[in-house]
């Protein structure tokens, strides 16, 4: 009989991008040490492209001068995958958990990621997919709805997920997204016509989704963002 | 010809060690290696010492697209990261079996990562390394028990 699994799930709301990479690496040696359970980071960023550890730069079609006029910034990460955008209204969730408690790996991880992502979009009728081989991620049709990058050290997850609600897509013409060219992005908002409620309840339903598909038996959520947020500037 | 296929085919059997999962799918495990818990392996020759990632590992990580390898003449310490791989849109860090000095890396892998997962025990071999301490050998697991921790590994899922 395996002992029951817990996740703690802090919802963040909007993070800046810089803040929440600071604050994922300060967790991920908490999870080594095992000083923490299994986390998830619930969140948002202001407009930001980021860059995968294979810095595919030749992707961001814009000037990097010309990002600060459109009001976004850029970032270079040690995750996998290609370039991508974050913004208002995109759902992200960054777990921070050890495969190792679970005896996956990367591949199995990443199809598990992309399920909970399935199953999210299915509560609103939107019947999405997960990617071909090199396209990982979700998608509708030939639309892509959810990203994914991940990095794993020592078996520990950081960065993740992140699936469009409403977010404004002209800033996905700036960029090749995940380096694969004509292919659009898309959104929950233009997949379907049902009513969607506030953000809290369509992050809290993802999260949920998330915990379903990793066979969470605890889920513990932390309403306080602060308590981890702000520990880290008291250094 | 046909006594001198028998004989190399029970050759190569004496040093193959078989793992099987639960699932049924079969990891391959080489007798005259030594593993380390996050899945590399290291062969070591008087100083000198080839580490790589196991075949239980390349299954888990899918199809390698990216080696990120260290520099030559970099030292490396036994159970810290020297590297990374990346696959499905993970970069998963590669922690090094033992400690020592980067002799050499294996360039092939910037043109072909794919040999990773082909190859994990010849042709994709990762990093070189003069080791320091021969001793540290004694905190890996040999073959047999590096299969008995793949098996307790996957039966977690």
């Amino acid at each position: 009989m395996r002992s029951p699994r817990t996740l703690e799930v802090w919802k963040l709301g909007t993070v800046n991008y810089l803040k929440s990479l600071k604050l994922q690496d300060k967790l991920v040696s908490e999870r080594k040490a095992q000083r923490i359970p299994d986390t998830l980071l619930s969140l948002q960023h202001p407009p930001t492209y980021t860059l995968g550890k294979r810095r595919t730069d030749h992707n961001l079609l814009i000037p990097e001068s010309e990002l600060t006029k459109i009001g976004a910034e850029l970032h270079y990460t040690q995750r996998g995958g290609d370039i991508t955008f974050h913004g208002p209204h995109q759902a992200i969730l960054y777990p921070i958990i050890s495969l190792r408690s679970i005896g996956i790996g990367a591949r199995c991880y990443v199809e598990t990621l992309e399920r909970s992502m399935i199953d999210f979009a299915s509560i609103y009728g939107v019947k999405a997919r997960a990617g071909n081989k090199c396209e990982t991620g979700v998608w509708v049709g030939d639309r892509k709805i959810g990203a994914i990058g991940v990095r794993i050290s020592s078996g520990i997850t950081c960065h993740g997920l992140a699936f469009n609600i409403d977010p404004d897509l002209k800033y996905f013409e700036h960029i090749v997204p995940c380096g694969i060219a004509d292919k659009e992005v898309t959104s929950l908002r233009r997949e379907t016509d049902a009513l969607l409620p506030s953000e809290e309840t369509i992050h809290e339903q993802l999260v949920s989704c998330w915990a379903k598909a990793f066979s969470y038996d605890d889920v513990v959520w932390k309403e306080d963002p602060s308590v981890i947020l702000d520990s880290q500037d008291n250094k | 010809m046909g006594s001198r296929l028998l004989c190399a085919s029970s050759r190569f059997a004496s040093h193959l060690r078989i793992s099987v999962s639960q699932r049924g799918f079969s990891s391959v495990v080489l007798k005259d290696l030594k593993y380390a818990d996050s899945h590399e392996w290291v062969k070591i020759k008087g100083n000198k010492a080839t580490v790589g990632i196991t075949d239980h590992a390349q299954e888990h990580l899918g199809d390698v697209v990216y080696v990120e390898l260290p520099d030559v003449g970099r030292s490396v310490s036994q159970g810290e990261s020297f590297g990374a791989v990346e696959s499905v849109k993970a970069t998963s860090d590669i922690n090094t079996p033992i400690s020592g000095k980067v002799l050499q890396v294996n360039q092939h892998l910037s043109e072909s990562p794919a040999l990773v997962n082909s190859s994990p025990y010849e042709e994709g071999w990762i990093i070189k390394v003069e080791i320091n301490d021969a001793g540290e050998v004694e905190k890996l697991m040999d073959s047999d028990k590096y299969s008995k921790f793949c098996e307790e590994e996957d039966a977690k899922h």
